[in-house]
């Protein structure tokens, strides 16, 4: 492997792998799953050259388990697998929404539901990262659509996660996890990493759930001498199970409003020509990388047209998509499922935008040239 | 430069991925930025493999293949699914021995024996670098010395007087001339 600050031709997947560990990840357990096991594969070789662990478990739950054990010990902890896995990490998943454990899950998607198409790409899961999990809870999902990308949103999932304490997803299509893109990485030493917000002042008045300015609760670092309760029941502010109405609303409430707090920190998207445009494409990984091609050729058409692209999918940049999409009559979404991202974009809209889907759902990718289609079949009616 | 595409296509085992490391490693060094796709199949040796290479100054916008520039085919039965990818401008290369029906069309074919050279090198499997040799050789890609330097760099050290041998034949055969005796002859 070169060194980084030069040009290197690197694999989505371990690129992934590698923000995970500039990000300061020293901690994986998971059950290797195609798409997604070079990244399991590149962590079991690269996390013990900087003192770092790796297990292969025996499932998918006991992988959740074990990064949630991984991060209440302090630390930096991920897992990463494809559909048929992310299913079997949801009930952790909650765990960690509920009793706010930082971890990193990282969801490369192939055909589904169930076992479906191993080793052809989807984007079938935009829905289950956000809803996967039962009962009201918060969850981030970043969606790179570039090797470099990848990296990058590796970098900012551990940071939103340690400093939040919500379960960050990080979700990108098989297409975009074996692309192998030349990319020039900066020096993990220019990374800064995220730190905890640990408990600290007498331990007699600690509370591991207390309710405070930033909405993030102090985190008892072990060794520290706090006494500290966790588990998946609702708690109130000490830690122990309450189904006091009051207490039980108060904490699911912070929980929520947590991200609202810190919207403005999480919200990620980037924006191509849409301040004049009639139309705009919303989509995300590979989709939006043929959504690109098509927008520049649209617009050397003469076709006012413009991108919307989240890279935090959840919660939904809904403020910059609205302010994107003032002009727009139309809105586009193409995505490879049969219409998951166009729900989120019809609740968004005004009564006077009209959204178009373009699906695919055999295993293939969108192509540049439907998307051009589409965009000239309603510039011409 | 406008960006370029590549296919290395043909059958598992053929080396097709190496090829396209290769030529992706020595496009870094002439400053170029590639994005490589492929096939991703559960089959690790026999069916069909491809791998793709688009070429650009900078990101490439969209990443995989939509027309092709160069094709390279290595078996009859991955040449019908490139087909329609192919372009008036389209270079083709394609093997004598295994593609005994090359295409033909509004594009440049070239039927070179690459895999017959092989053999009279000594081993079959240095096809994949002949036709590296052939393809620097017929398109406007990156210079020989660039595809030498990332030979040296990723064949492992008891193969490489074999490999940068089949490279310079490669070379030579598109240049249609100096085949060296012992890979014409036999």
């Amino acid at each position: 492997m070169r060194a980084t600050g030069q040009l290197q031709n690197l694999q989505g997947n371990h690129a992934c792998a590698m923000g995970a560990i500039a990000a300061g990840c020293r901690f994986f357990a998971g059950y290797p799953i195609t798409p997604s096991s070079e990244i399991a594969e590149k962590m079991s070789l690269e996390l013990p050259k900087v003192d770092g662990i790796f297990i292969q478990m025996e499932d998918e739950i006991a992988s959740m388990g074990a990064i949630l054990g991984a991060s209440m010990g302090g630390s930096k902890a991920m897992t990463a697998t494809s559909g048929p896995g992310f299913s079997l990490k949801q009930e952790n998943l909650g765990y960690a929404a509920g009793a706010e454990i930082p971890c990193v899950v990282v969801n490369v998607m192939r055909g589904g539901p169930s076992t479906g198409l191993p080793t052809r790409p989807a984007q079938g899961d935009i829905m289950q990262a956000r809803w996967g999990t039962h009962g009201d809870h918060g969850v981030i999902v970043l969606a790179p659509c570039s090797v470099k990308e990848i990296y990058q949103e590796m970098i900012r999932a551990f940071w939103l996660t340690e400093t939040l304490r919500v379960p960050v997803v990080v979700i990108y299509d098989e297409v975009i996890g074996h692309l192998v893109e030349t990319v020039e990485l900066p020096s993990p030493q220019s990374i800064e990493q995220a730190e905890r917000k640990w408990a600290s002042g007498p331990s007699a008045e600690f509370l591991p759930y207390q309710k405070t300015k930033d909405m993030v609760p102090a985190m008892a670092r072990p060794g520290d001498g706090y006494r500290a309760h966790t588990t998946g029941l609702t708690t109130s502010e000490s830690g122990f199970p309450t189904q006091d109405p009051g207490q039980v609303e108060a904490m699911v409430t912070r929980r929520l409003g947590k991200l609202e707090h810190h919207a403005a920190d999480i919200a990620s998207y980037e924006e191509i020509d849409c301040k004049d445009a009639k139309i705009i494409l919303v989509t995300v990984g590979i989709s939006a990388r043929a959504a690109a091609r098509a927008q520049q050729q649209a617009r050397d058409k003469g076709l006012k047209v413009g991108l919307f692209r989240p890279i935090t999918l959840w919660p939904f940049p809904v403020v910059a998509f609205r302010a994107a999409s003032k002009k727009a009559t139309h809105i586009i979404v193409p995505e490879m499922n049969a219409g998951q991202l166009i729900l989120e974009i019809e609740r968004l809209m005004s009564a006077k935008q009209t959204a178009v889907g373009i699906n695919r759902i055999d295993g293939e990718v969108i192509d540049p040239v439907a998307i051009l289609e589409k965009i000239e079949e309603i510039s011409r009616a | 430069m406008q960006d370029y595409e590549i296919r290395f296509s043909g059958s598992g085992g053929q080396g097709l991925q190496l090829s396209a490391k290769i030529l992706a490693y020595a496009l870094n060094l002439a400053d170029k930025r590639i994005a490589q796709s492929q096939s991703y199949e559960p089959t690790s040796r026999g069916g069909l493999s491809r791998s793709d290479l688009v070429v650009s100054e900078g990101v490439a916008v969209y990443p995989l293949v939509t027309s092709l520039d160069y094709l390279v085919v290595l078996d009859q039965s991955a040449l019908d699914i490139s087909l329609p990818l192919l372009k008036e401008q389209s270079i083709v290369i394609a093997d004598t021995r295994h593609v005994p029906e090359p295409p033909s069309g509004d594009f440049s074919v070239y039927h070179l024996p690459l895999s017959e050279t092989a053999l009279k090198l000594g081993n079959e499997r240095v096809a994949n670098i002949i036709t590296l040799g052939a393809l620097i050789s017929l398109g406007d890609i990156c210079s020989y010395g660039f595809l030498e330097e990332a030979v040296r760099a990723m064949v492992p050290g008891k193969f490489l007087t074999l490999n940068l041998e089949a490279l310079g034949c490669g070379y030579s055969m598109a240049e249609g001339k100096d085949i060296p005796e012992s890979a014409v002859a036999g």
